[in-house]
């Protein structure tokens, strides 16, 4: 009984895996928090491309000192451009705001630029990886760019000094011809989009840096436990017939 | 020390309690792995206790806060990632070791006489635990905990004539709103805990009444040496002591193998769209409870009507309540139980897991007719053993108990 029990319960499991579509498919993405270079990079494409309008509100500039091996100099001097009221520098123990007027965000993009602690949690490393390489030059819509991924989207392809910008030759096959050379080339682009995507995985959940290191060892301890568990068991048990 | 014990009892019956109870209450020896979900689902309290206390000191059950107060606590709070993925995993698995332990009591008739008012503690405590996980889940604020409240309270809008000043009620608002998630709050952490404390203290008191069944599902006191000690009853304490601690390390192990390595589980504990702040103005795509409520869910989706949704999904719990006088059979163990009885058990828990497959998923045509079947099938279970448990062809139960691991 037990072991039928146990049989039906894997098949379960098994079935009920199930990937969330999108409009195209997804492209993988190779995360690995342990490249602090790779995180550092892509912290820095985001507070030059991204955190003017895209704040990371959860996330506190302090943490980079242990997080991503950065002084606090590099981070006072190279992540922080924001000031406050009457223009001091932000604090380095700030949350990473900015200073968007939602009116006026609302009338350019016709939405507030959501924040993006999270994203790489809500919409998976991905979805996000596909999204920043599948913008495509669209005369029909107001930003003259679309998305793949996301039709329609209130986005301008804001990295397209880097990327480039090119036109669909088959949408659904990802086939598309360059029309203006960005700073970077292919490959290159996708290495930059891959540190940015790592680095919004991190800041999704900083835990990580520290759970699986923890875990490692508590699991250790834990399987150690119930076999001495287990011995005393036995041990207790011998005399029970 | 001993003096020291002897002025106590004299005070307080310590030394009495803790021979009733452990070094001289009596269990069967013939517990097998199904046995230790009692023990880990009281851990598991516990620890849903402990883990609760400290997330509460840095949660603001404010809607303009609460969100970020999480995400204080996952970032800003030593160590608070932990305690919330303690706590998070731990009512995913609260649920797990429950169901497992009323399948326990299904396999063996642990709930027939003289242990129906056990079972009926027990049940009551899974209703609770239910309201319990489910006010707990709307508290993060998040996109799926919002709407998923949302849809819940809305089905008491169903009932009858007093339906809509029933969910207006619950509520404290016309929508889901501050109002509500601060009397969550309050239920989350003060009222249910009580009542479920007080539960789980009526349950083991009826347990330690009669005492424990057993996989052979025969009464160990029928068969007493002459000092009155059941032959096949050993000492809870240590004999028991030392095998649920085996069993808690085994747990712990793969416990915190998805606190550390898989808290959100694929998005079964921890669902993608609740790392969204709750919008009121925005309908998630495809709104789903947490995994737990899922058979029940998909019982609600089955029936095309509102109201006889919710009514059926009401009857799906009620029927389980009753279930010792359903079950007409006077031996206990599935071990001696006739066919007929294995084959609707396992019917109905492939029911169960079919109806829990379906309620995670979006209600296509093809999954709402399958779900409309294994509804069938979950409340034919019922009523087939009604009319079949009281002709069942068992087998003669052994006078004394087996020994199998």
């Amino acid at each position: 009984m037990i072991r039928i029990f146990i049989g039906m319960l894997l098949i379960f499991t098994s079935a009920v895996t199930f990937a969330a579509t999108g409009s195209i498919p997804l492209k993988p993405v190779l995360i690995d928090l342990n490249n602090k270079a790779s995180l550092q990079r892509g912290a820095q494409i985001y507070v030059n491309n991204c955190l003017g309008c895209h704040t990371l509100k959860y996330q506190r500039y302090v943490k980079f000192i242990d997080h991503l091996s950065l002084s606090k100099e590099t981070i006072e001097n190279n992540l922080i451009f924001t000031t406050g009221k009457n223009g001091e520098p932000t604090k380095i123990g700030s949350l990473m705001l900015n200073a968007v007027n939602p009116d006026s965000a609302k009338e350019a993009f016709g939405v507030m630029p959501p924040d993006l602690t999270l994203i790489a949690r809500s919409r998976g490393t991905e979805w996000l990886y596909t999204f920043l390489t599948s913008f495509y030059k669209d005369d029909t819509r107001p930003l003259g760019v679309n998305n793949a991924l996301y039709p329609n989207v209130g986005m301008p392809h804001v990295l397209s000094w880097m990327e480039g910008l090119k036109k669909p030759v088959n949408l659904e096959k990802d086939q598309y011809q360059y029309i203006i050379k960005g700073t970077m080339t292919d490959k290159e682009y996708q290495k930059s989009m891959t540190d940015l995507v790592n680095f919004l995985a991190y800041v999704s959940e900083p835990a990580q840096l520290d759970r699986y290191r923890i875990g490692f060892w508590v699991i250790l301890f834990l399987a150690i436990f119930s076999f001495l568990a287990f011995l005393l068991k036995i041990e207790y048990w011998k005399d029970v017939k | 020390m001993s003096k020291f014990m002897a002025w106590i009892d004299e005070r307080l019956p310590v030394s009495n309690f803790v021979k009733n109870h452990l070094s001289q209450y009596y269990a069967p020896k013939n517990f097998n792995f199904f046995y230790y979900f009692g023990a880990l689902a009281i851990f598991i309290f516990i620890l849903q206790i402990v883990t609760g206390i400290f997330l509460t000191i840095n949660y603001k059950p404010d809607a303009a806060s609460a969100f970020a107060s999480v995400e204080y606590i996952m970032r800003d709070v030593e160590w608070g990632w932990l305690i919330r993925y303690l706590h998070s995993t731990g009512a995913s698995f609260f649920f797990v070791v429950i169901y497992l332990h009323m399948f326990r009591a299904m396999l063996y008739g642990s709930y027939k006489n003289p242990r129906e008012l056990l079972w009926l503690f027990g049940m009551l405590i899974f209703v609770l635990l239910m309201a319990e996980a489910f006010m707990g889940y709307l508290l993060p604020w998040g996109q799926m905990s919002y709407w998923g409240a949302q849809v819940i309270i809305s089905l008491f809008g169903a009932i009858p004539y007093v339906g809509e000043s029933l969910a207006l009620w619950i509520r404290g608002d016309f929508v889901i709103s501050d109002a509500t998630l601060n009397r969550f709050f309050a239920f989350h952490v003060i009222a249910l805990p009580l009542l479920l404390f007080a539960l789980i203290y009526l349950h083991l008191a009826a347990l330690h009444t009669n005492g424990s069944n057993n996989p052979d599902g025969i009464e160990i006191k029928k068969n007493k040496d002459t000092n009155g000690v059941p032959l096949d009853g050993i000492p809870f304490h240590p004999y028991y002591t030392v095998k649920d601690i085996f069993g808690l390390s085994v747990f712990l192990l793969i416990f915190t193998f998805v606190v550390f390595f898989m808290p959100e589980l694929g998005g079964y504990f921890l669902e993608k769209d609740n790392f969204v702040p709750a919008d009121p103005l925005k309908t998630p795509e495809h709104i789903v409870p947490v995994w737990y409520f899922t058979p029940f869910y998909a019982i609600l989706r089955a029936i095309p009507d509102k109201v006889g949704g919710v009514l059926a999904m009401g009857a799906a719990i009620f029927v389980l309540f009753i279930l010792p006088w359903i079950d007409r059979c006077s031996v206990k163990s599935i071990r001696y139980r006739g066919m007929s009885y294995k084959v609707l058990l396992m019917l109905f828990v492939i029911s169960f897991f079919g109806l829990g497959y379906i309620g995670m998923n979006p209600a296509t045509p093809v999954l709402t007719w399958i779900g409309r079947l294994f509804t069938f099938i979950y409340f034919g279970f019922f009523v087939a053993l009604y009319f079949t448990s009281a002709n069942e062809k068992t087998k003669e139960p052994p006078e004394r108990v087996t020994m199998h691991d």
